[in-house]
């Protein structure tokens, strides 16, 4: 994967959770992983279409989740519920939407999907023949990882009209 | 959700299960739903962007699809490794494909995502402000439920 179509992403994080909730967050190293990712509490799923392709997943604890979302609202979270979730989940459709616009700004046009969320640790998350990238952010009392499976599309605009059927031909 | 959009969505299924598996698929009753859903063992998750958007979710089990892609690979698999996952993953790409022909010939005009899986029961996952419809289709290789959370949508694409 193209490392050009991370700092997007990185930057957007950073910036976003600088302005919703005043944390500065610090980045760990990147890992290339091939293994299905092992979902933690809360994981946010938006997918991106156009120039570039694939899937962006935001993932953290309950307790980071809870922090976030407090901060963000300006009351006491306490307890992962609809509201919480909701937050997060807007949270990284801002997050995604602004690396969308910064990928734009690169010559990148895309569009990104509604968010997913998944909740519940582990069940295991297949990006297939998309390798991921897995940043981890941190700052004093939260963590959260960027998972990025991205590719420069060799789709047309209209995607709809480019289907590929199974690559192994079928027995008569 | 307008039903309008569903209905490419199901005969999709019909269509791509007939032509690559050789199934007739049974159509059943379908729910609205409002919260989350759990996974099923198997869930192959596809995002939708343009003036339809939103998330389909093939769910089904290990045994449908194994079924399914001994079916369309014609060999048979015993265990669910990469290859059968590709196979189960691409099986819903291709059908997501073919709906948004339909929609497109509606005049809704749309992309799909790659493809994602999602493995394990009991994660629960949450369409959040999309309200979802699940349509059950039945087969003699297994059932999937075909879970839709899309409305109408405005980015070009």
């Amino acid at each position: 994967m193209n490392v050009k179509l991370l700092n997007p992403f990185i930057e957007a994080t950073y910036e976003i959770i600088k302005l919703e909730a005043g944390y500065e967050m610090q980045r760990g190293q990147l890992d290339l992983e091939n293994d299905p990712y092992l979902t933690d509490d809360l994981t946010v799923i938006i997918s991106l279409v156009g120039a570039v392709e694939g899937n962006v997943m935001y993932s953290m604890s309950t307790q980071t989740a809870l922090v976030l979302v407090t901060r963000m609202m300006g009351q006491s979270m306490g307890v992962m519920d609809p509201m919480v979730q909701s937050g997060i989940a807007e949270l990284g459709n801002v997050m995604a939407g602004r690396a969308g616009i910064k990928l734009a700004q690169r010559g990148y046009e895309t569009n990104i999907s509604p968010p997913t969320l998944l909740v519940g640790k582990g069940a295991a998350i297949y990006t297939l023949d998309i390798s991921r990238v897995v940043v981890p952010l941190f700052s004093n009392d939260i963590a959260l990882k960027i998972h990025l499976a991205l590719r420069t599309s060799t789709r047309r605009d209209t995607g709809a009209l480019d289907l590929e059927g199974p690559s192994v031909p079928r027995q008569p | 959700m307008n039903v309008k959009f569903l209905n490419p969505f199901t005969e999709a299924v019909q269509m791509v299960l007939e032509a690559e598996c050789g199934l007739s698929v049974q159509r059943g009753p379908l729910t609205m739903q409002k919260s989350s859903m759990t996974g099923e063992e198997v869930t192959v998750l596809i995002n939708i962007v343009g003036q339809v958007e939103g998330t389909v979710l093939y769910g089904m089990s290990v045994k449908t699809a194994l079924n399914l892609v001994s079916r369309v690979m014609g060999q048979e698999f015993l265990v669910f490794d990469d290859l059968a996952r590709s196979g189960v993953a691409e099986l819903g790409n291709v059908i997501s494909g073919q709906a948004t022909i339909k929609l497109s010939q509606s005049g809704y005009e749309s992309q799909i995502s790659p493809p994602t899986m999602i493995e394990g029961k009991d994660v629960e996952i949450s369409t959040l402000d999309f309200q979802r419809i699940d349509v059950p289709m039945t087969t003699e290789a297994g059932d999937i439920i075909v879970h839709l959370g899309i409305r109408e949508g405005h980015a070009a694409v």
